[in-house]
């Protein structure tokens, strides 16, 4: 039996005229990602906020670890790890005294801090300042320093954002490793191929609430449509697309037709992305 | 409270104070600059006698006087005029001979002669004035008590108890200098919310208590340790240092409150300087009456720091005991509760 270690109960919060979040209700499982995807100004930074207990919600509650965040602040706050959307390092002090000053706010008596930096890939820079390195290093010491207390749960917003393939796929390395260390993982995230691979249920919110919640592969199953797209010699020699539903009693037949009759140049399966599936859910694409 | 987060962020904030070319240029160039200013101001009073005249009627013997040129009179055309030329130091010592001067000699009667002294004239200038003025009338009757006098202290009565300048001017040096330490500390907090550090306190078990009081104490205890080496350096705890090491104490912590202030309403470190010097000016205020006195009115009673200034300039200047000074320090107490709880409070919105 799974416990839920996230369960936000119809969360609230509204800026003054402008609701943020609207009533949402979720729970992610011990050791399960959570992807939490929308556009700009969907309500995901202000959702990451109230579950981290940064601000209080108008109306709801979030329960983390069996404890209410609001009642239990401080507890709750010593068993997760947040890594920011924006750097917000202490520039003028090195990796080192970065990781050093957090283990230290977590109550931390020995940590190794050299060993969390070589994980990250940034053994060697250690005693540099953060103000001499480069958006990867300082992206990855931020995941770094989320990790100093091995929280239980940790929240990523936007971990891989604007960062070179090296430094991504070193990050979403760090993602799958805490998940197996046991960490609950919240993350939010433009990328949709990442969130695809990483997450083991997407929730897409807009506007405020939650629009679908869900594994990937059931939410193409439900809102995607699988497809066998051919590109065919036409009779002056240009090249067609065809396009075959795979999903409907006529497939078999369709897919016979295009073999028999036509002169098949390339072929290839193509199944919905998480992108096409929160275009057709809101009306709105993903970098809107 | 937990003390091992307190030490690890102060730690934190005296690294990163110290680190920033900025903030360390002021602070060694406040120290050298405010000593260096100190030292080459002159240690010792100008005791020049200089005499305002207000008289509708001269005595013969007045005008015998000043056309020798032994005593220089400056004569006005009112008393009010006397009055205020004493009060605004062009005089240490004024003098109103009343109207029917002469007729009182002639008919044996006592007039009444007005002297005006400033409030930092010498104890002997009184004297010496008296006794000239009585000395012209014997001039001008021959009898030995034909005049009256009265004398008038224009400002607080500091008669006898006058102080070089730069000892005026030290206090001014030494509020001035932990002030910088106020703007330092609004631009540090200011840059922690702007690069959103802040924001990644608040997610630890860190209480907020424990992050307002480590600004506190990095702030005051940076602010209050170079008051103290100036005030050191330059003599000013020679006399009552207890109560001079405890204002400056205080100040520091109304200082640090004024710098959580500043930095609710700075967006960046530009911005909280910009504040910064606003507050600096305003602040200054009580000790340019210090300086010069009758310069502030009482409307400065207003300013937090007229409470420290005083207390202070009393302890330091005129050897003061707690006595003397204890309604002061508990006006400035009320005050720090004050600036500090409503810069916390504003601080705490900003953080959100």
């Amino acid at each position: 039996m799974t416990q839920d270690t996230i369960v936000a109960d119809k969360l609230t919060y509204h800026y003054n005229d402008l609701i943020a979040v609207d009533h949402i209700s979720f729970s992610v499982a011990k050791g399960e990602i959570l992807g939490f995807l929308g556009p700009n100004g969907a309500g995901k930074t202000t959702t990451i906020k109230i579950l981290t207990g940064q601000l209080k919600p108008k109306g709801g509650k979030v329960i983390l670890l069996g404890m209410d965040v609001a009642e239990n602040i401080e507890r709750v706050q010593s068993e997760i790890g947040v890594c920011f959307e924006d750097t917000n390092l202490y520039q003028r002090m090195s990796a080192l005294e970065n990781l050093d000053l957090f283990a230290r706010l977590f109550g931390i008596k020995s940590f190794d801090a050299y060993a969390l930096l070589k994980r990250v890939g940034l053994a060697g820079r250690e005693k540099d300042r953060v103000e001499h390195y480069s958006k990867g290093m300082k992206q990855r010491l931020m995941v770094a320093r989320s990790l100093v207390s091995q929280p239980q749960i940790l929240f990523l917003d936007e971990p891989t954002a604007g960062l070179d393939p090296i430094s991504s796929e070193a990050i979403r390395n760090i993602i799958l490793e805490e998940r197996k260390r046991g960490a609950t993982i919240f993350l939010t995230t433009h990328d949709m191929m990442e969130a695809d691979k990483l997450s083991d249920r997407v929730a897409f919110m807009n506007q405020g609430k939650i629009v679908a919640l869900d594994k990937p592969d059931k939410l193409k199953q439900k809102y995607g449509k699988r497809a066998l797209k051919a590109k065919v010699s036409g009779k002056n020699g240009a090249l067609e697309s065809l396009e075959i539903d795979l999903d409907t009693p006529q497939t078999p037949e369709d897919i016979h037709n295009l073999f028999k009759k036509e002169n098949v140049v390339t072929i290839h399966s193509e199944e919905a992305t998480l992108e096409d599936i929160f275009i057709k859910i809101t009306g709105r694409g993903l970098t809107e | 409270m937990n003390f091992g987060v307190i030490k690890a962020l102060v730690a934190k904030d005296f690294a990163l104070f110290f680190r920033n070319r900025f903030y360390t240029l002021i602070t060694i160039l406040g120290i050298v600059t405010y000593l260096i200013v100190y030292f080459v101001m002159p240690s010792s009073v100008d005791e020049e006698l200089e005499i305002g005249l207000y008289a509708p009627v001269i005595p013969p013997v007045f005008e015998v006087i000043q056309q020798g040129g032994g005593i220089e009179f400056e004569v006005y055309d009112s008393e009010e005029a006397l009055k205020k030329a004493v009060t605004d130091g062009a005089h240490e010592a004024g003098v109103a001979l009343p109207a029917d001067i002469m007729e009182k000699f002639a008919s044996g009667l006592k007039p009444v002669v007005t002297l005006y002294f400033s409030t930092d004239a010498p104890d002997e200038i009184k004297d010496i004035v008296e006794t000239m003025i009585r000395e012209l009338a014997y001039l001008q009757t021959g009898q030995t008590l034909s005049i009256e006098v009265s004398a008038e202290i224009l400002g607080p009565d500091l008669l006898g108890e006058q102080i070089p300048i730069r000892d005026r001017m030290r206090l001014m040096l030494a509020i001035m200098l932990i002030m910088l330490e106020m703007m330092g500390l609004a631009s540090l907090i200011s840059e922690e919310v702007e690069q959103g550090t802040i924001r990644a306190l608040l997610v630890t078990p860190m209480s907020i208590r424990d992050l307002f009081a480590a600004k506190l104490i990095m702030g005051a205890s940076l602010a209050f340790v170079q008051g103290a080496l100036f005030m050191a350096i330059v003599g000013g705890l020679s006399s009552q240092p207890f109560i001079v090491l405890f204002a400056l104490l205080l100040g520091s912590i109304l200082f640090t409150g004024s710098g959580f202030l500043i930095a609710s309403v700075s967006k960046d470190m530009l911005s909280s300087m910009g504040w910064g010097i606003t507050v600096l000016l305003i602040f200054s205020i009580p000790s340019f009456g210090v300086m010069f006195p009758g310069t502030v009115t009482d409307w400065a009673r207003a300013i937090p720091t007229y409470y420290l200034t005083n207390t202070i300039h009393q302890a330091s200047n005129f050897n003061a005991g707690w006595g003397d000074i204890w309604t002061d320090l508990l006006i400035l107490l009320a005050f720090i509760m004050v600036i500090v709880w409503g810069g916390i409070m504003a601080l705490r919105r900003k953080f959100r």
